[in-house]
């Protein structure tokens, strides 16, 4: 998938950068209005990662061009501003998605991937990970033919490794995508553990491999190495 | 006690006894000029008597009279001192006086003034006493009594009614002055009215509230621009750090020793965040910025919740009861999930394992009892910023949140401890 990243913050645009280039990516960055602009009139991309306040013009009227334009580009804004009018504006303006700042980069992957498969896989709602495949609009879990009984939170937990396959994902990030950041329980994360030990023990039961690897006691990872 | 009441009782103390001491003086200047009077009229009829004797060689005969009675007695010689008296004066009711049946006597003492002197008539010694009655003197010095009474009544009359005028009236202003003082909220955009009066006082004291309300809304929004942008400007590093460790996380395997260093960091700038956010929501809901108002089943959005909050719970082995009653309340809903979270969050996080959490929603009221720590927590300080019971590791900005929402919608938060729970209960308006 081609991704542009337009984020004024050198630090920032670099980690995300570096989380989301791996095999089969395309990572193009703009670090100002200008640039973003010429590159969102010269390329198309699966998803543009999009800062509001950007050196030179606000992000929204890059939405809006590309709008104008009919371009299909996904667009996920990224904030500082945690804001409900700005993103009912980007969201009405046809963004697809709005993230606040701070973030994690596995749930800013996991949003992006959400959004680049609505886009490209037109109508077909499968997703496959070795012998796991998963039906986006039932809901349904199979590793081979069989069917595994996730609850609704193992299965957005799956979902979300999957997303971010090879990475090592903190436990603070599954909490928060879990539960919201509403829900202030990050002082207590023995709860996690149960489900991830749950969705693993349903998964191999039904035959999958063990993909579910624990990394350092900070998080885990979603292998098939 | 009121100011003017306050004034009134020294002004009628001071007029009550200035109005005593004028009474006595006019009494005595009274009664001495009245008494002078009565010794000149003895002094004439002592001089008629001994100018009768001086001619005669004897005693005048002595009639009875209605104001005067003369006597002569037989007394050795010269043991007589010639003096004015004070005395009774034996006054005669009239023949058909009724009060001769009444009393069955034929008269009456009265106060009356006398002359005790002596006369030597036909060479003997003798004693005259002549005594005038002193009636019309009492007389007048009771009708001076009673005006000076009446006055006084009058006065404080008088007192009453100017103080109540003057409540009413001069002292409007300084009561209008008051009232907005009370509904003062800093806050609040509205400014304290200009006040419609002529007393310079009040106008002064007017000016000099409108000025210091005006300046403390103004340094209050200047504190508040400057939390809101300070708080913005810390997301932008908070995602740097947090992008970084999510990236370092990537990089190579870790020992366990780094492994708890960086767990370590992912908590703190987690609570950074946290703490941020609640700041920035603070900020957002004073300004009252999150108006969008719905109206929100909170029986559904409470059962919403408890789902939610499911995992936790039962990770801390908490035994969960709930009542809910149909309510609806028109408000925020982005505000009131996050006063429920709050509430559900505490009772969950200041419990011991095993403990118990109690949910009851009426018409009334929500309340949510949970038990924890086995004395009461201080009720004022709860509600506070940045109070935290020992241990806790939430931001501490939690229930100033709730309350600070509760205050936006009208709701009343409250804070109770009936052992062995902790109560705490949203109030809805009536």
């Amino acid at each position: 998938m081609k991704i542009l990243i337009v984020e004024d913050e050198q630090a920032l645009r670099e980690s995300i950068e570096d989380y989301f280039t791996e095999a089969g990516n395309i990572c193009e960055t703009a670090n100002d209005y200008a640039s973003a602009l010429t590159k969102t009139n010269l390329y198309r991309y699966d998803c543009i990662l999009l800062d509001i306040t950007l050196p030179g013009g606000n992000g929204i009227n890059l939405l809006e061009n590309l709008k104008k334009n009919n371009y299909p580009d996904g667009v996920l804004i990224i904030s500082a501003r945690n804001s409900l009018d700005d993103r009912l504006l980007g969201l009405d303006l046809g963004a697809d998605d709005y993230l606040v700042k701070p973030f994690h980069l596995s749930e800013l992957k996991s949003r992006v991937t959400a959004i680049i498969r609505r886009k490209s896989f037109n109508g077909s709602n499968l997703l496959k990970f070795n012998e796991i495949s998963i039906d986006l609009a039932g809901k349904e879990v199979k590793v081979g033919k069989r069917l595994v009984k996730l609850t609704p939170k193992e299965y957005g937990l799956l979902l979300y490794f999957i997303a971010n396959q090879e990475k090592v994902v903190s436990k603070n990030a599954i909490a928060e995508h879990l539960w919201g950041d509403r829900i202030d329980i990050a002082d207590n994360f023995k709860f996690i553990y149960s489900h991830i030990k749950n969705t693993r023990k349903k998964l191999m039961e039904a035959g999958s491999k063990d993909y579910i690897q624990a990394a350092y006691g900070t998080g885990y990872k979603f292998s098939a190495k | 006690m009121k100011l003017f009441a306050r004034y009134n009782r020294v002004n009628l103390v001071t007029n009550i006894v200035l109005m005593l001491i004028t009474g006595f003086a006019y009494y005595q200047a009274i009664s001495w000029v009245l008494t002078r009077q009565k010794d000149k009229d003895l002094q004439n009829e002592e001089m008629e008597i001994l100018e009768y004797v001086k001619y005669n060689q004897e005693l005048p005969q002595v009639f009875e009279s209605k104001y005067l009675q003369i006597a002569f007695k037989i007394v050795p010689t010269s043991s007589v001192k010639r003096k004015f008296i004070d005395t009774l004066y034996y006054k005669k009711w009239g023949k058909d006086n009724p009060k001769r049946r009444i009393y069955h006597t034929d008269g009456d003492y009265e106060p009356g003034r006398g002359l005790v002197t002596a006369v030597i008539a036909g060479h003997q010694y003798y004693k005259v006493i002549i005594v005038e009655s002193k009636v019309e003197t009492e007389d007048l010095i009771r009708i001076i009594f009673l005006i000076t009474a009446g006055v006084i009544l009058l006065l404080l009359l008088l007192l009453l009614m100017t103080s109540r005028l003057i409540l009413n009236r001069l002292w409007r202003p300084f009561y209008s002055i008051m009232h907005e003082l009370k509904l003062f909220n800093i806050a609040e955009p509205t400014a304290i009215p200009k006040l419609d009066t002529v007393i310079d006082e009040f106008k002064e004291m007017n000016a000099v509230v409108s000025e210091m309300a005006a300046k403390a809304k103004h340094d209050y929004q200047t504190l508040k621009t400057f939390t809101e942008n300070a708080s913005h400007e810390f997301n932008t590093p908070i995602a740097i750090i947090n992008s970084k460790l999510d990236s370092l996380l990537q990089t190579d395997a870790f020992n366990e020793k780094q492994g708890k260093l960086l767990d370590d960091l992912y908590e703190g700038v987690s609570r950074i965040n946290r703490l941020n956010q609640s700041l920035l929501l603070l900020v957002k809901i004073e300004n009252r910025l999150l108006q969008e108002m719905q109206r929100i089943d909170l029986k559904t959005l409470i059962e919403e919740m408890l789902i939610q909050f499911e995992e936790i719970y039962q990770d801390k082995e908490l035994i969960l009861r709930y009542q809910l009653h149909e309510k609806e309340i028109f408000a925020n809903s982005y505000l009131i999930e996050i006063l429920l979270s709050n509430l559900i969050t505490n009772a969950i996080r200041h419990n011991y394992t095993g403990g118990e959490m109690i949910l009851e929603l009426s018409n009334e009221s929500f309340s949510i009892r949970n038990t924890g720590e086995s004395r009461a927590l201080s009720g004022d300080e709860i509600f506070t910023r940045f109070h935290k019971s020992s241990g806790s590791e939430g931001s501490g900005l939690g229930l100033t949140i709730c309350r600070q929402i509760c205050e936006n919608f009208d709701l009343s938060l409250t804070y109770n401890f009936d052992s062995p729970y902790h109560i705490f209960t949203v109030l809805f308006p009536a």
